[in-house]
């Protein structure tokens, strides 16, 4: 077989692949549904993770570097989790949702943020807090589906 | 009595040393999301170990081969050298998650960012590997490693519904938001991380340079058989532990201050501080033998003198290599990369790497030239064509599974 | 662990080609890379000597892929006169081949370089470069090879190895993996599928009829020739 034979569709599936893997990914709405639920599970997951560490915290079960990397690793993905989803185009009739869910992933980050401060304090047996971040957990899962 | 003793800390050291960092997160992650529906898989994996775990350590006893040795006698230069390119990649990149790992585990005492703790863990395999008794290696670290029974502990005292974790076993009870797709990719992640290749190929290395004869085939058997299926209970454990504590709550891990946790919770901070301590020495004691591996692999395809016992001065390439991969993953792991991605791809690309691995060593085991009456009985040859059939599946699988679930996130 | 040349005769490919060289001292002085066989005039083939190094060994890599890292590996030391020549041990010296090469010398200072002229020599070929040579029968399938040599010979003695038939067939050197002798009945499940991978392998005696023609690049067997097929 002659090389060009090869090469040619190979390209064309490489250019292919790469226009896929634009910049700013714009997916329909099926897609961004996906992504947001994916979003959603993901800070609800470090929401949950956030909690479980200062109240295992405040029980003395762990020592505080130990809590401390813990909540500032959840704090860091929780906010990667929202940018994340804060950089896919929006799909057209999806602006409302859109809106809701970043707000939604926007107080999950500043919440797991106010946990690491906490965290970094030594406060782990703050009531509202860790009330705070059971109720958003609750409605992170609830909005994931 | 001395006999004895010796079996005994060598199924320890077995069990110790079964558990990495591929297992600790693969494990963990899988328990989170899909509960006890994949044990199945891990059981499937460990006896696949043993089994060809067996075959090696038999074909390094009586005719004093490694594992490496045999992929070129039986393959040829050609196809021995894409085995060795493969496998020396996925050999490397479980290396780089080692040391990241051992990284993360200090991190979880001292607070410090990881990166600046991975020059020191380099500089320290490097020295061990370079230093130490190849024995002491194994021993010491395999030991610590015992420490990880902590998951069995916490999970006893977590006090999980037995009967519903029992129930759990079955691929039905797979929970519902979670695909088919999303399954087979962990169920394939789990079986690379149990069959990791540097496993056997450090193992049969190991033999060699113990210089193991016919005569310790009975020790070896009860390592392998003793051992690695306690070793792989260690790693139910950890799901176990997993699927009580983050499933019910919605938590995906993926940290290894995660991992750690369901035993803080349930034992507190001692049996937290001993779990850490089984972090650093399962994932320091892999990085030692994934270091080592690397150095194996090539010096035996390439026939340079190789190993621990030899002298420094006359295994020369061979303490190169050491140094060279050494470098290369702390530079690999200090442009930022998360170590625990490292580790996810490291077992995918595992699986995809088995049946290069355990395909000379069933064709080898099966010569009588290499083992006279030592050869595989019945049982063994059934189950090396049943594994084989299965790693073959696993490894064309490996690949398409990860794209379409895009690394299980889907 | 009987010794494979006292029993039936070996394989090249199977037995001696990328085994250990250990010496009587006990020390590994590396891989059988290639093998140098010297063609008599009477049509007899004679292992001369072991070929060690990468010299030896890159160009085993096939015709397109071993030229190219061959070359690559003449630029590392360009300077050097003696950089495309590999290492030899003299097949007199070898005392056994077991699953691994025995030398009845020790290791230290045995390996020299090949001279120029023993390289350039037209009698002189490798077994490398002789495994995947084309064959010419009417009796084989079109695209056969030769996929190993067979030997025999009883080690220590001097010139009495010798090459004594030829493995012909369709399909890759080595791919065979052992399963054409009978002494290895493997899974039996993989023993079968490489037998019918390979049903088409036949072994021919060397003798009237064949004629290794390494200048060509090709074995041509005539109708005089007796091809058996593989055992087991």
């Amino acid at each position: 077989m002659r090389p060009a034979v090869v090469a040619v569709p190979a390209l064309l599936l490489l250019a292919g692949l790469l226009g896929a893997c634009g910049v700013v990914s714009r997916p329909d709405a099926a897609a961004w549904d996906d992504q947001a639920t994916l979003a959603l599970t993901d800070a609800g997951s470090q929401v949950a993770t956030a909690r479980l560490a200062l109240t295992s915290a405040a029980k003395e079960r762990t020592w505080s570097p130990y809590t401390t990397v813990l909540v500032a690793e959840a704090e860091e993905a929780a906010a990667k989790a929202e940018e994340d989803l804060a950089r896919v185009q929006v799909p057209p009739g999806r602006a409302d949702d859109a809106a809701a869910v970043l707000d939604l992933l926007d107080r999950a980050a500043g919440l797991v943020g106010e946990a690491r401060a906490h965290a970094v304090d030594g406060e782990y047996d703050d009531r509202s807090l860790l009330d705070d971040l059971d109720r958003l957990a609750g409605e992170l899962q609830k909005a994931a589906g | 009595m001395k006999r004895y003793f010796a079996v005994l800390l060598g199924i320890l050291t077995a069990i110790g040393g079964f558990v990495d960092i591929g297992d600790l997160v693969t494990n963990a992650q899988v328990g989170a999301r899909l509960g006890m529906s994949l044990v199945w898989v891990v059981v499937l994996g460990v006896v696949g170990i043993c089994v060809f775990a067996e075959m090696s350590g038999r074909i390094a006893a009586v005719s004093h081969r490694a594992t490496f040795d045999l992929v070129r006698e039986r393959l040829g230069p050609g196809m021995g050298l894409l085995n060795l390119v493969g496998s020396m990649l996925v050999t490397m990149l479980t290396f780089i998650a080692e040391i990241g790992g051992v990284a993360l585990a200090l991190q979880l005492v001292s607070s410090l960012h990881h990166l600046l703790i991975v020059p020191f863990v380099a500089v320290a395999v490097w020295i061990v590997l370079w230093r130490a008794k190849f024995s002491a290696i194994e021993n010491v670290l395999g030991l610590m490693g015992l420490a990880l029974i902590a998951f069995a502990v916490a999970l006893w005292q977590l006090g999980p519904d037995w009967g519903e974790l029992v129930s759990g076993l079955s691929p039905a009870e797979k929970p519902g938001a979670e695909s088919w797709a999303t399954y087979a990719f962990f169920g394939v992640a789990l079986f690379g991380a149990a069959m990791t290749p540097y496993e056997v190929f450090f193992f049969s290395s190991g033999g060699v340079e113990e210089r193991w004869t016919s005569k310790d085939l009975g020790v070896m058997r009860a390592n392998v058989f003793i051992g690695f299926p306690l070793g792989g209970l260690l790693s139910v454990a950890i799901a176990g532990c997993a699927a009580t504590l983050f499933l019910p709550q919605g938590i995906a891990v993926e940290t290894l201050g995660q991992v750690g946790l369901p035993v803080a919770v349930a034992l507190g901070k001692v049996g937290l501080a001993v779990v850490v301590l089984g972090f650093f020495a399962a994932t320091f004691g892999a990085a030692c033998e994934t270091g080592l591996s690397t150095g194996y692999s090539l010096a035996q395809y390439f026939g340079f003198p190789w190993g621990k016992f030899v002298r420094p001065k006359e295994a020369a390439g061979f303490h190169i290599i050491l140094l060279v991969t050494t470098v290369i993953a702390a530079g690999v792991l200090l442009t930022g990369v998360d170590p625990i991605m490292v580790t996810e791809i490291s077992v995918v690309f595992s699986a995809v790497a088995l049946p290069l691995t355990y395909f000379p060593i069933l064709v080898v085991a099966n010569d009588p030239d290499y083992l006279g009456e030592h050869v595989n009985g019945r049982l063994a040859n059934a189950l090396g064509v049943f594994y084989l059939v299965v790693l073959t599946v696993a490894a064309l699988a490996a690949i398409p599974l990860m794209v379409v679930t895009s690394m299980g996130q889907g | 662990m009987g010794s494979l040349a006292e029993r039936e005769g070996y394989d090249v490919g199977l037995h001696l080609l990328d085994r250990q060289i250990i010496g009587s001292d006990d020390r590994l002085i590396g891989k059988v890379d290639d093998v140098e066989l010297l063609l008599d005039d009477d049509g007899s083939l004679v292992p001369t000597a072991l070929l060690v190094g990468l010299p030896a060994l890159l160009p085993r890599f096939g015709r397109h892929l071993g030229a190219r890292l061959s070359g690559a590996h003449r630029l590392v030391r360009a300077a050097a006169a003696d950089q495309a020549l590999p290492l030899v041990v003299g097949f007199d010296i070898v005392d056994d081949v077991s699953s691994e090469v025995r030398l009845s010398e020790p290791a230290y200072g045995l390996l020299h370089r090949m001279s120029h002229e023993r390289a350039q020599d037209p009698r002189r070929c490798r077994v490398g470069s002789l495994l995947g040579t084309p064959v010419r029968c009417d009796a084989l399938p079109r695209r056969s090879k030769v996929l190993d040599l067979r030997l025999v010979g009883a080690p220590g003695q001097p010139g009495e190895h010798r090459v004594t038939a030829l493995l012909v067939g369709p399909g890759r050197p080595g791919a065979l993996f052992g399963y054409d002798r009978s002494s290895e009945p493997g899974p039996a499940v993989v023993a079968a599928v490489i037998q019918w991978l390979h049903r088409h392998a036949r072994v021919v005696e060397l003798g009237p009829g064949v004629d290794v023609d390494h200048e060509a690049g090709e074995v041509r067997i005539g109708p005089e020739a007796s091809l058996e097929p593989l055992r087991g």
